[in-house]
């Protein structure tokens, strides 16, 4: 609010006023920050983004006296008949006249889940939506799952770190050489050079480490039968993985972990269980070649009494499959495939033919 | 307050209708505010509280006052086919019916009662009107009368009775 007055005034108002001011109001009102840093669009910048701030401000306030005193589950009502209302909306284009005139009902009378409304559910709340499998048809079996890639960015870092450390070190070096070079010897900076010369080829190691992990490993590929899954239902898998190593044992397991969001103090904090872990193969030693890919087929059964993956905000159940491979001279690798797993009896038909 | 289920063990299928009903007792009538009524669920455990609100009615002092409070309101709602109930190591996904009772002066009365939301059972298996008709004219073996099966019964008993001695 300051800042818009501020610009309002030193631009606007003064010129057409006229007024003598103080010395020390004319230093604030020929300031960089009410002129916009001098620039021709400066004061208009600096205009909208105090106006935006304000806007948000007023919002965030009006929404939050709007629902002073309200209760948690008639918030938890409201948003939810919002996101129906977004959805009738978008369902309104289509149907112009029913729809609209159920949701203007909800509103008036506040209720939410009325019975006699027909919902046939198309979305399963709270269970995240399958990945665009339709679009990713598999070779051998139906479905392709995606990867998701682990690590990728850590190598980034990693090369950052190598390179700023390796950077100071020749830098270092060059100074310590060239002091014996002219007879004035650095002896503390010879000696500190030690331990920086270690740090160094730790970074350099730690990054080529990275790099061989991800350019090393050939890509894997996993396709199943059946894609989301039901508890108790049987499905088929298509495992094949590439490149040129030689494995000590290659895994592949079927995992389900819950994973919960709590705050602490201002800190977002994560904790991960491991609910159910089954392991559907295991083999060693495991030998992969450019000309022939290692590949396996196998069946498994998905545990009848298990919860279905489930989505919140703070809390989440999630399904994965995961194929981890123990390597040398190349380094362990662990892929996660990431599943979806609906409610029993609740699995819509649909297929990429 | 009173909130009472119409089945025993507290346990409804996904997608099934659920009816309960409520009751506010040993307040005046003058005294409520507002009372609301929501079937949600919530989760308990390590992480923050997620809560999503499936059915809620909110009644103010003139909607009480038409309908009494003096007997049972009924709730029937439609229950979603997600999430089911979940008992994990992590969090806990608990359904319930909440009822909060605004009183004057700003005070509330919160009450609840759990239930269960468990998989769908599988539906009777529907036989094709065509299978149908084909199984009518499968000839279904009629029961012999007693005094003819009787013989070959007592036939039976004595091949028992001399393997015995």
């Amino acid at each position: 609010m300051f800042v818009f007055t501020l610009v309002v005034v030193a631009q606007w108002m003064m010129p057409r006023i006229g007024l003598e001011l103080p010395d020390e109001a004319r230093l604030v009102l020929d300031s960089d920050l009410a002129r916009g840093g001098g620039h021709q669009w400066g004061r208009w910048i600096v205009a909208l983004l105090s106006l935006a701030s304000i806007v948000s401000g007023t919002i965030g306030l009006g929404y939050r006296l709007m629902h002073l005193g309200f209760s948690q589950e008639r918030i938890s009502a409201q948003k939810g008949l919002l996101s129906r209302l977004g959805a009738g909306s978008a369902i309104a284009r289509n149907k112009p006249s029913n729809a609209q005139g159920e949701t203007e009902n909800d509103v008036d009378s506040e209720l939410v889940g009325d019975p006699h409304t027909v919902d046939d559910y198309p979305q399963l709340p709270s269970v995240p939506r399958a990945p665009a499998l339709d679009e990713s048809p598999g070779e051998r079996l139906r479905y392709r799952l995606a990867s998701v890639s682990s690590g990728h960015s850590s190598v980034f870092g990693a090369a950052w770190l190598a390179l700023m450390w390796n950077s100071v070190c020749v830098v270092l070096l060059a100074v310590a050489i060239s002091g014996w070079w002219y007879n004035r010897p650095r002896p503390v900076l010879a000696m500190l050079l030690v331990p920086f010369s270690g740090v160094a080829v730790w970074s350099l190691k730690s990054f080529l480490r990275q790099v061989r992990g991800i350019a090393g490993v050939g890509s894997t590929v996993v396709e199943i039968s059946d894609h989301p899954l039901e508890p108790g239902g049987t499905y088929r898998l298509f495992v094949m993985q590439m490149g040129r190593m030689r494995l000590r044992s290659l895994r592949v397991e079927l995992v389900c972990e819950e994973e919960s969001f709590f705050r602490q103090g201002t800190d977002v904090r994560s904790d991960q269980h491991v609910a159910l872990s089954k392991e559907l193969l295991a083999e060693s030693p495991v030998r992969v070649d450019p000309q022939a890919h290692w590949e396996q087929q196998l069946e498994f059964e998905l545990p009848a009494n298990v919860m279905h993956s489930f989505s919140a905000t703070n809390n989440s159940v999630r399904w994965r499959l995961v194929v981890s491979g123990e390597a040398r001279p190349w380094p362990s690798f662990c892929r996660s495939f990431p599943l979806v797993v609906h409610p029993p009896l609740m699995v819509p038909p649909n297929s990429p033919r | 307050m009173n909130v009472s289920l119409c089945r025993d063990d507290a346990t409804y299928a996904a997608g099934g209708f659920l009816k309960a009903s409520w009751r506010v007792s040993r307040v005046k009538l003058e005294e409520l505010s507002s009372v609301e009524v929501s079937v949600l669920w919530y989760t308990e455990g390590k992480g923050d509280e997620d809560l999503s609100v499936h059915y809620f009615r909110r009644y103010d002092t003139a909607q009480l006052r038409h309908l009494g409070i003096e007997s049972h309101q009924p709730i029937e709602c439609r229950l979603p086919p997600s999430p089911l109930s979940y008992r994990g190591h992590l969090l806990k996904i608990q359904w319930g019916i909440r009822v909060r009772v605004f009183v004057e002066e700003g005070r509330e009365v919160v009450a609840e009662h759990p239930f269960y939301l468990i998989a769908r059972k599988p539906e009777p298996v529907v036989f094709a009107e065509t299978l149908m008709a084909e199984l009518a004219q499968v000839p279904i073996p009629a029961k012999q009368p007693l005094h003819r099966r009787l013989p070959a019964v007592i036939q039976r008993w004595r091949g028992r009775a001399g393997r015995v001695s």
